[in-house]
């Protein structure tokens, strides 16, 4: 007869008495194997029940079984969700998985609304906040109509003011070179003060072609909204100071 | 554990009374805390008291006609054979056939690994093996 491996013959020494106490995987497993191998391990388990059975017939003194005509009194108190919620590493955990959540949901969030272009966007944004309307030349059109001056005075090529936008007043125009956008045309309008910015579209650096998107994206940058768009390798900003519900009455509804 | 009522008894009150100054201390005390506590208390009872005599121990293999031999026992001959039992074999003993908790948990209870939990065990039985030849005398075959 095989000798048990020495794991298992510790388990089987320590075999619950009752064969049908609930043990673990590998409780079972060397209670089986004992049971082939063991050859004194029948008798063990005798020997165990008759122990067990002595022992549970111990009287047990009447000042002592007093306390346990209710059982519950030497049962330990379990805690409630409430008490265990309050456990402050438990708190400390929930209040950092809770942080890593947010954090999780801004980055989830400004990755679903960004676009190409979407830094210089921002750069031009804090432009509009600084920018006077004596720093603009004086005009005094419709902004749809600046598209001429652009293409004869500038060649510029496709800086198109929206439909959305082209009948606002326009009160001033200038056009400067950015390091980073290029030319950029700038429109100041006298309706709420807004100012609309055009300037090329970022271009892939394998392909060459502008990196484009399809309708509206905003931007929101210290109390400014820009609504930004792109068409033909060009991007349309407006900005205006406020929320981004300054727009609604430009905008078609999402 | 005590191998003695009355001391036992008074482990009990004791550990019973910790047990309620926990309880009102808003620390409820685990499933095993009055369990470690009792035993702590045993041993420290059981240290004061007159110590057993120190012998050879004697083993004798687990006989067929051991449950027979343990029917005709009393239960304070039992107790006082686990309480002359040197700890932490002693705790194991009696833990173990309490017959209330998983090895597993008699390990987390005193604190020992399963081989020396299996080795306080197997070597209780020999050794309570041995003393029951002597005590009392197998049927004859």
């Amino acid at each position: 007869m095989k000798r048990l491996p020495r794991g298992l013959r510790a388990l089987a020494d320590c075999a619950p008495i009752d064969d049908d106490a609930a043990c673990d995987r590998r409780m079972r497993a060397a209670i089986s194997r004992a049971k082939k191998r063991k050859k004194d391990f029948s008798r063990q388990q005798a020997f165990d029940q008759a122990m067990a059975k002595l022992v549970k017939s111990t009287p047990v003194p009447a000042e002592i079984a007093e306390w346990f005509v209710n059982e519950k009194l030497a049962e330990g108190a379990k805690r409630s969700w409430r008490s265990t919620a309050g456990h402050p590493a438990i708190l400390a955990i929930g209040i950092a998985l809770a942080v890593i959540a947010v954090v999780v949901w801004i980055k989830f969030d400004e990755q679903m609304h960004t676009f190409p272009g979407a830094a210089i966007a921002k750069k031009l944004l804090t432009v509009a906040s600084t920018t006077r309307v004596s720093q603009f030349g004086p005009v005094k059109a419709d902004a749809g109509t600046l598209t001429d001056l652009f293409v004869m005075k500038y060649r510029l090529e496709h800086y198109d003011v929206p439909p959305e936008f082209s009948q606002l007043r326009a009160i001033g125009v200038r056009v400067f070179d950015d390091d980073e956008a290029g030319r950029v045309a700038q429109i100041g309008v006298a309706e709420k003060r807004m100012q609309l910015f055009l300037f090329p579209a970022r271009r892939d650096s394998k392909t060459g072609q502008p990196e484009e998107f399809q309708g509206w994206r905003f931007l929101e940058q210290e109390g400014w909204t820009a609504a930004v768009r792109a068409r033909q390798g060009v991007l349309f900003m407006a900005t205006v100071r406020g929320p981004k519900k300054d727009f609604a009455a430009y905008l078609p509804k999402e | 554990m005590t191998g003695d009522a009355a001391k036992a008894q008074e482990v009990f009150q004791d550990t019973l009374r910790e047990a309620a100054f926990h309880s009102a201390n808003q620390e409820p005390p685990d499933r095993y805390w009055f369990f470690r506590q009792a035993r702590w208390r045993c041993l420290d009872v059981t240290a004061q008291g007159v110590q057993p005599e120190v012998l050879e121990s004697n083993l004798a293999d687990v006989s067929e006609h051991a449950p027979e031999q343990i029917a005709h026992l009393d239960p304070e001959q039992l107790a006082i054979w686990i309480s002359a039992a040197p700890d932490p074999q002693r705790s194991a003993l009696a833990l173990f056939y309490l017959d209330e908790f998983s090895y597993r948990e008699i390990m987390s209870m005193l604190e020992l690994k399963l081989g020396e939990l299996a080795h306080a065990v197997a070597f209780g039985r020999r050794e309570f093996q041995a003393w029951l030849n002597a005590a009392v005398p197998a049927p004859a075959q």
